[in-house]
């Protein structure tokens, strides 16, 4: 009975009263937790929800097999070799020098490595996948799968190593790959995983993306350790195409051979009915299968910078003048305009005069009288001079650039140079000033500021060969398919005129480019000798002593001048005279040709996986009108 | 004399478990039930982890607390002190023989027995500062010489799990102590002064505190501090409550508490992983739960008929409600990571013990409510009808266990 012990009442009600306070603090509190759960669950929701897809979702990009490289007659040049890596998720959870100390025991990773891989961790992304062993064999695979309770985080990856092939005649053309730089990421996810290469140089950097193949996907729900709970989805990834050059290996080899003797040399062989490149050689050359197993600082140096420079590729990145090559662009030109005709005859007396400037030819006692025929067969400088002085630098220029010089072929040929041909409007960009008649002179006889490519000078002799656009490739085209090229519109008895004049330089007497005759054959080989001045005819006294003063000799051709197939365009760094030094080697390659013809391969597609239509990257290797 | 001895009938065992407050038990099996479900989708469907044993656990803790209501609460009494006085003694030995985990000294091994001094202090000082206002003459209850011996009360073990450092148990005893003094019916004046001590001092509690404690605050102020370091538990906790939603996950869907994102979360963070999967629906049915629970309490507080009753009553549901808030705002990043379980639903059996004692007790109290005569927590002695003064039972009680007789001959007069 609540009377009794009535000193309790006033305490009671004051109990009372403190309770209830109590009950409404608590009731406050309950009002927090439950405001701020609204807050977090209700209101931010949607922040938190893909935080939480973050944590719990992830992705692996699976590198597809690089496509394979061969030659025209399927013959493998590139191709990958099977071998596995182990590599780690960076994650807190994980504890990387126990994870590597364990990984020692299977694989030699000696203390230094293992302090660079914790300095290289350091800065990775955490959460990203960093490669602490490659090129391991299975066995050791095997091992370290054993393991793998104790290793979280740590997967192993079959991966491929790309191996080359007859690297020594095939170096420039397949190029190699190297490991991805930091500015070269593109929006392929692919780009970002280690093991993932890239092409660096020739057919693997041009066809880049079509060798690549695509990425697949793993998307699996990883634990807070990054241990894998269970598989998602996967996108298989699609292997990259294989390629069949256009270049025929047995060919190449010969070519190699023949122009290893000369210091620097380059050479182009392009089928003018496809324009396919047959062969392309440089001189010096590399093997790029020593650049993918890695070379040391000084190797590469020496690589990269030596006095040759072995990694130039000549046909496409070296820029010469085109000499006296180029007075078949400047015989076309002045046919065309007018400025000329077959009949008209010039004096050549060995020099010319314009302005107060004397012009010499070649020939310092001067060619009497020549009409075109003779002045393209002897190479009389001073016809040209006057044909160019009436034809004007326009008229030429625009010539140049219908036959091909001047522009880079998107062939999936990285690293070409494009070359000047100079006209007043590049003058203006390129100095600031007026174009001057004696440049027009210069340009008239392939001197001055033209210059070309080797690659540029074959596309040249292909187009006068056939009269259309012939445009260079280096894919071979399936059996069948012959492009359909666009006729240039140039005059058929300009052409025709032309053509004879290269015909009499190689058969008439009297021809600059007798040698690339091919003795026993009835077939006959067009052909223009150009000799280009690396020095002004005031400095060449010493020519012939020094290697460095000595003449560019070139020689552009194509066969049979009957029923044009192949053309040729040679160059030999300070090989003097076109005529003495580059035709004979045209000619071997012509006989090489003749006796082992490369069209005729069947075109091998049994071996090839989707070799279709290749995108190719457009590319001009930084070289512009350099 | 107004105040008399009077004498007690006995309740039968019969009546008593007639008494006994089964809605009460059966809303803590329902928290419980809630725990275990939590626990099977935490473990990946899986009983043998935790979930069997938290149901034993509780079965267990349930068959005690219905043994410690049979227990007449004049014997609760008469323990009030010794307790107090055994857990003291056993938390001054934490610091010479405790073991050592992570970075703190909380445990005790006693024999086989491995011990949370901290935890028996909390049914301890409940029960000393409940028997302590039985002696208190109502009117005396503000005047100082009976303010700073319940303060004394409070504060000795507050001191000792400080140093331990075990900073959650001492901001309860603290908590806990200072609720039950308001309740008891000190002058609202103490607290406002109390408040405004605590505001001052605040610097040099800053100043005192270890480092890890310390930067538990700083990274509870700003979280993204350090996301993957020490912050990292707030943020995956505030993640996966987030990405519950309205309705949550669904059941054992729970992707940072299944996949490990989430610390500590069979314990503390256990919450945390509910809500993930029950979502904003699912974590206020609970709390609603809990405030069913607390307002029963509280209702039980108010019909016990002594100051010691209901302080007994009234301080098992300031425990469990600091418990819950202190979990829940520390899961939600509303208060610094402390380390407390959720009452009930956290698996673990220190916490479960001291909270399902406190409820024993409570219910001790509520069982004997309808034994007014005896008047059993008198200020009165029961044996001789003397009066009781305040200042000699917390010094006894602060010495340890003393026998009643010791107890007897320190009382004045």
């Amino acid at each position: 009975m609540a009377g009794s012990d009535h000193r309790d009442l006033p305490s009671g009600e004051r109990f009372t009263r403190r309770v209830l306070l109590l009950g409404l603090v608590q009731a406050a509190g309950f009002a927090a937790l439950g405001t701020r759960l609204y807050q977090l669950q209700v209101m931010e929701g949607g922040r938190f929800a893909p935080l939480a897809e973050d944590n719990r979702i992830d992705f692996k990009v699976l590198a597809p097999v690089r496509g394979r490289i061969f030659d025209r007659a399927g013959i493998e040049l590139a191709h990958n070799n099977e071998n596995y890596n182990a590599s780690v998720r960076l994650v807190r959870e994980i504890d990387l020098p126990k994870t590597l100390k364990l990984i020692s025991e299977i694989v030699t990773l000696p203390a230094g490595e293992q302090a660079t891989l914790l300095a290289k961790a350091q800065k990775q992304a955490r959460g990203s996948m960093m490669i602490i062993a490659s090129d391991l064999s299975f066995d050791q695979i095997a091992a370290i799968n054993l393991l793998a309770p104790q290793l979280p985080g740590v997967e192993t990856n079959s991966a491929h190593r790309r191996a080359y092939e007859y690297g020594d005649a095939m170096g420039h053309i397949v190029g190699y790959v190297g490991r991805v730089e930091r500015h070269a990421l593109d929006d392929d996810p692919l780009m970002r995983l280690q093991s993932v290469k890239v092409g660096k140089s020739g057919v693997e950097r041009g066809l880049e993306l079509g060798l690549r193949g695509k990425g697949g996907t793993r998307k699996f729900e990883v634990d807070s350790r990054g241990r894998i709970v269970r598989h998602l989805e996967e996108i298989e990834p699609v292997q990259g195409s294989d390629v069949v050059l256009s270049v025929d290996l047995e060919l190449q080899k010969k070519v190699v051979a023949r122009l290893a003797r000369e210091r620097r040399a380059a050479l182009v062989v392009l089928d003018v009915t496809t324009g396919e490149i047959v062969a392309m050689t440089s001189t010096p050359g590399y093997n790029p299968a020593n650049l993918a197993a890695g070379l040391d600082e000084t190797e590469w140096k020496q690589l990269s910078n030596g006095e040759d420079q072995p990694l130039l590729n000549r046909a496409i990145g070296g820029l010469y003048p085109p000499g006296s090559t180029f007075k078949l662009v400047t015989a076309l030109a002045a046919l065309e305009a007018g400025a000329v005709t077959a009949k008209d005859k010039c004096d050549c007396s060995g020099s010319f005069e314009l302005a107060g400037q004397t012009y010499r030819c070649w020939k310092r006692q001067g060619h009497v009288t020549a009409d075109l025929h003779k002045a393209l067969r002897e190479s009389c400088d001073v016809y040209f001079y006057n044909a160019a002085n009436r034809t004007g630098i326009s008229k030429i220029a625009a010539m140049a650039r219908r036959l091909g010089l001047g522009q880079i072929y998107e062939c999936g040929l990285p690293q070409q140079k494009r070359g000047i041909i100079p006209d007043p409007d590049w003058k203006r960009a390129e100095f600031r000033a007026g174009w001057l008649d004696g440049e027009t002179i210069l340009a008239g006889i392939g001197q001055g500021y033209v210059s070309t490519t080797p690659l540029q000078l074959a596309v040249m002799a292909a187009r006068i060969a056939t009269g259309r656009a012939v445009v260079p490739v280096i894919v071979r085209l399936e059996l069948g398919i012959i492009p359909d090229f666009e006729d240039l519109g140039l005059d058929t008895q300009a052409l025709a005129l032309v053509r004879e004049g290269m015909i009499a330089v190689v058969n008439e007497a009297g021809g600059t480019g007798a040698e690339a005759q091919v003795p026993g054959s009835r077939i006959l080989v067009a052909g223009k000798t150009g000799t280009s001045q690396v020095r002004t005819n005031d400095q060449n006294d010493d020519a012939e002593d020094i290697w460095e003063h000595r003449d560019h000799a070139l020689f552009v051709s194509y066969f049979p001048a009957n029923a044009p197939r192949y053309a040729i365009a040679c160059v030999i760094e300070h090989g003097g005279g076109g005529g003495a030094a580059a035709a004979p080697v045209v000619r071997d390659v012509i006989e090489y040709i003749l006796a082992d013809d490369p069209v005729s391969r069947p075109y091998p597609k049994s071996k090839v996986n989707a070799a279709k239509a290749m995108p190719s990257v457009s590319d001009d290797g930084g070289g512009g009108n350099g | 004399m107004v105040d008399q001895y009077m004498p007690v009938r006995r309740l039968s065992a019969t009546e008593k478990l007639w008494q006994f407050p089964w809605a009460l038990l059966m809303l803590v099996a329902v928290l419980a039930a809630f725990g275990a479900t939590a626990l099977y989708s935490v473990a990946g469907g899986r009983t043998e982890v935790w979930a069997e044993a938290h149901v034993l656990r509780f079965l267990a803790a349930a068959t005690a607390v219905l043994v410690m209501a049979q227990v007449p609460v004049t014997i609760w009494s008469r323990i009030a002190y010794p307790a107090y006085g055994l857990a003291l003694g056993l938390l001054v030995l934490v610091p010479l023989f405790g073991s050592e985990a992570l970075g703190a000294k909380r445990w005790l091994s006693l024999g086989g027995l491995t011990i949370q001094p901290s935890e028996l202090m909390k049914v301890g000082l409940v029960l000393a500062l409940a028997r302590y206002y039985q002696a208190v003459a109502p009117e005396d209850v503000s005047r100082l010489k009976c303010v700073i011996a319940p303060l004394v009360l409070i504060f000795v073990p507050v001191l000792f799990t400080l140093r331990q450092p075990d900073l959650g148990s001492a901001s309860l005893f603290a908590a806990l102590g200072v609720s039950l003094m308001f309740l008891a019916g000190v002058s609202s004046v103490y607290f406002a002064a109390g408040a405004a001590g605590l505001g001052l001092a605040s610097p040099y509690i800053w100043a005192a505190m270890h480092d890890y404690q310390r930067r538990r605050v700083e990274i509870f102020l700003d979280p993204d501090k350090d996301p993957l370091g020490a912050g990292y538990h707030i943020t995956q906790s505030k993640i996966a409550l987030g990405s519950g939603g309205i309705s949550g996950k669904g059941f054992m869907q729970g992707t940072q508490s299944q996949l490990d994102f989430l610390p500590e979360k069979q314990t503390d963070f256990i919450f945390t992983m509910y809500a993930e999967e029950w979502g904003f629906v699912g974590a206020i049915i609970l709390l609603t739960i809990y405030a069913a629970l607390l307002s029963m309490l509280l209702a039980m507080a108010l019909r016990a008929q002594n100051p010691f009753s209901r302080l007994l009553i009234a301080g098992s549901a300031v425990t469990i409600f600091l418990y819950i808030f202190i979990n829940v705002a520390m899961v939600t990043g509303m208060v610094p990571v402390v380390g407390v379980p959720l009452p009930f639903v956290s698996y673990g059996g220190t916490a479960l013990t001291t909270l399902m004692a406190g409820l024993g007790l409570a219910m001790a109290a509520d069982v004997d409510r309808n034994s007014p005569l005896w008047s059993p927590l008198s200020r009165f002695h029961p044996a001789t009808g003397e009066r009781l003064t305040a200042a000699g039972a917390p010094m006894a009680g602060i010495l340890g266990i003393v026998p009643k007789r010791v107890l007897d001959r320190v009382r004045l007069r």
